[in-house]
């Protein structure tokens, strides 16, 4: 449903993708992993559209996303919950869901999403009046990744679900994004630093490094290869 | 007490037109983080429009144009960014860009407006321009009354569509932060736009409230600039409800002050409060380290 070839975008001139060959098929579950600096948010920015490419293609659903504007790609259902939550602090919970269902296809269905989003997340239902920068780290998290949900995405982006919480509360989102996951058929991509968590939701992993993907493997010979955990995945575990 | 009343309740009444003028460029801030130095001058336009319809055969009462004034400078001000405005901001921000983009605007407004109408003062006196009625032993004008009320409907519709529209909701949205209002699927451009017709459509409706009592000039709007701008920042930069209050107050304070300094010298009493507020609340009123409007 994603195909991206031979993707490259910099910013002022320097580079942060070259040439990025890329894909995610219908109901997928990918994880992008790799350290800090790699080009991962920059390149979910590409296929959201908040950065511009110099070369290659997106494609979505067989149409080039080339020319068309970040809130486009939205309506077509493309939804990036970004790194850093970026959830609208002044407004309240329900505010910040109602912006969520702000694309044309998912207005109507609000009612419905609001509950699959507190099924997954019930720690929002008592806080749905309280302003968004109120909320702990971990709730602001869990706020952002419902707002996306709100969307009715057919394409869902999380960048570090899991920047800056700590441990517990980390693992409170991840426990609604497996939820999330389960009941649902959305394809989706995960960028994580806690690469076993995202492995153990994702099928097929693309690590990178630099702008370049320096390897594509499925979360099997990723989990299982001693090599390769110990070259991609760190010493976490 | 009675000496007080008399001043404060004209105070309030202008107040609420100073708000509205505020408001308008409280809001443009706001959303798009623009100083825009041309919004006195869209409301010197405003009132050239209004005067046009009363005095060039319409006959049209000032009050009753404002729903037409609205609309008028709804549509410029959205063209307006639309043609410059979106290419100074956002992506493609740049500060030195807009301040002499909106300052150029506004002198062309004002030497357009001198070439068609000279700089004679025009005037808008309706048949009650001078009425009033006293309650108690205040006076209360009847054009400024109309003015006022005018002025508080008009930011409370504004207030309205901010609040419980969906549009209302993005633009707020976007002013808080455009990026995530993008991952919404929040077209910014067209926010934008909407937010800066509104703004300026805002400003202009305060102009045409004043005509009644404000003699019409290319250069009226100096004479508000200072106000508008002050209010603004007393109300905290970027919070419109921030800057009806600090119109509010501003018109308070110019006539208050009159009790006991001459009326030559009540823009000296609102810089004083503006240092005042300043220097105890840094962000202004209503101001917050984050942003909303
Ligand atoms: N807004 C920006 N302006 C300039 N350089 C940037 C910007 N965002 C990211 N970069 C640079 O691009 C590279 C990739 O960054 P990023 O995509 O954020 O990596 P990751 O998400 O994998 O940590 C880094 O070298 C980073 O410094
Ligand atoms: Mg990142």
């Amino acid at each position: 449903m994603l195909e991206i070839s031979d993707l490259r975008a910099s910013y002022d001139g320097v580079p942060a993708l070259r040439s990025i060959d890329f894909q995610v098929g219908a109901g997928e579950r990918v994880a992008i992993l790799g350290p800090n600096g790699a080009g991962k948010t920059t390149l979910l920015k590409t296929i959201s559209g908040t950065v511009e490419v110099d070369a290659g293609t997106i494609r979505f659903e067989g149409r080039d996303l080339h020319s068309q504007p970040p809130h486009k790609r939205v309506e077509a259902g493309i939804v990036h919950v970004p790194q850093g939550r970026m959830i609208f602090a002044s407004m309240t919970v329900t505010d910040n869901l109602r912006l969520g269902s702000h694309r044309g296809g998912a207005q109507h269905r609000h009612g419905e999403r609001l509950d699959l989003v507190l099924e997954i997340f019930p720690a929002l239902a008592d806080m749905l009046n309280r302003d968004g920068g109120a909320l702990s780290g971990g709730q602001q998290q869990m706020l952002a990744v419902a707002r996306g949900v709100m969307a009715c995405p057919r394409l869902l982006m999380l960048d570090e679900p899991s920047m800056g919480l700590a441990p517990r509360a980390a693992d409170s989102v991840f426990e609604g994004i497996a939820r999330l996951l389960e009941s649902e058929t959305t394809a989706t991509i995960v960028v994580e630093q806690r690469a076993h968590e995202a492995l153990e939701i994702c099928e097929r992993a693309y690590v990178l490094e630099s702008g370049e993907v320096v390897l594509e493997a499925s979360n099997r010979a990723l989990l299982t290869d001693e090599r390769l955990a110990a070259a991609y995945l760190g010493s976490e575990t | 007490m009675v000496e007080f009343l008399q001043f404060l309740v004209p105070g309030i009444l202008i107040g609420g037109v100073y708000a509205l003028l505020a408001s308008g460029l409280g809001l443009i801030f706001g959303v798009m983080r623009v100083v825009n130095f041309a919004q006195a001058d869209f409301m010197m336009l405003a009132m050239y429009l209004s005067w046009a319809l009363f005095a060039g055969g319409v006959g049209l009462d000032p009050f009753l144009a404002v729903p037409a004034v609205f609309f008028v400078f709804l549509l410029l001000g959205m063209a307006v960014h639309w043609l410059f405005i979106r290419f100074v901001i956002g992506r493609r921000e740049n500060h030195d860009a807009q301040v002499i983009l909106t300052i150029g605007l506004g002198l062309i407004f004002q030497n357009l407006i001198l070439i068609r109408y000279s700089s004679e003062p025009r005037v808008v006196a309706p048949s009650y321009a001078n009425a009033g009625d006293f309650i108690g032993d205040i006076f209360i004008s009847r054009v400024r009354l109309y003015a006022f009320l005018l002025s508080v409907l008009v930011a409370a519709l504004v207030f309205l569509f901010l609040n419980r529209s969906a549009t209302g909701r993005a633009i707020r949205a976007a002013s808080e932060n455009w990026e995530a209002a993008t991952y919404m699927g929040v077209d910014i451009d067209r926010t934008n736009r909407i937010a800066f017709g509104v703004g300026v459509a805002l400003t202009a409706v305060g102009g045409s409230a004043l005509v009644t009592f404000q003699s019409i000039t290319p250069f009226v709007g100096l004479r508000f600039v200072v106000v508008m701008f002050a209010a603004v920042v007393l109300g905290g930069l970027g919070s419109v409800r921030g800057a009806f209050v600090g119109g509010v107050l501003i018109g308070v304070i110019q006539s208050v002050s009159q009790v006991w300094t001459s009326a030559a010298v009540k823009n000296v009493w609102v810089f004083a409060l503006f240092l005042l507020i300043l220097y105890v609340r840094p962000n202004g009123l209503f101001g917050k380290a984050q942003r909303a409007i």
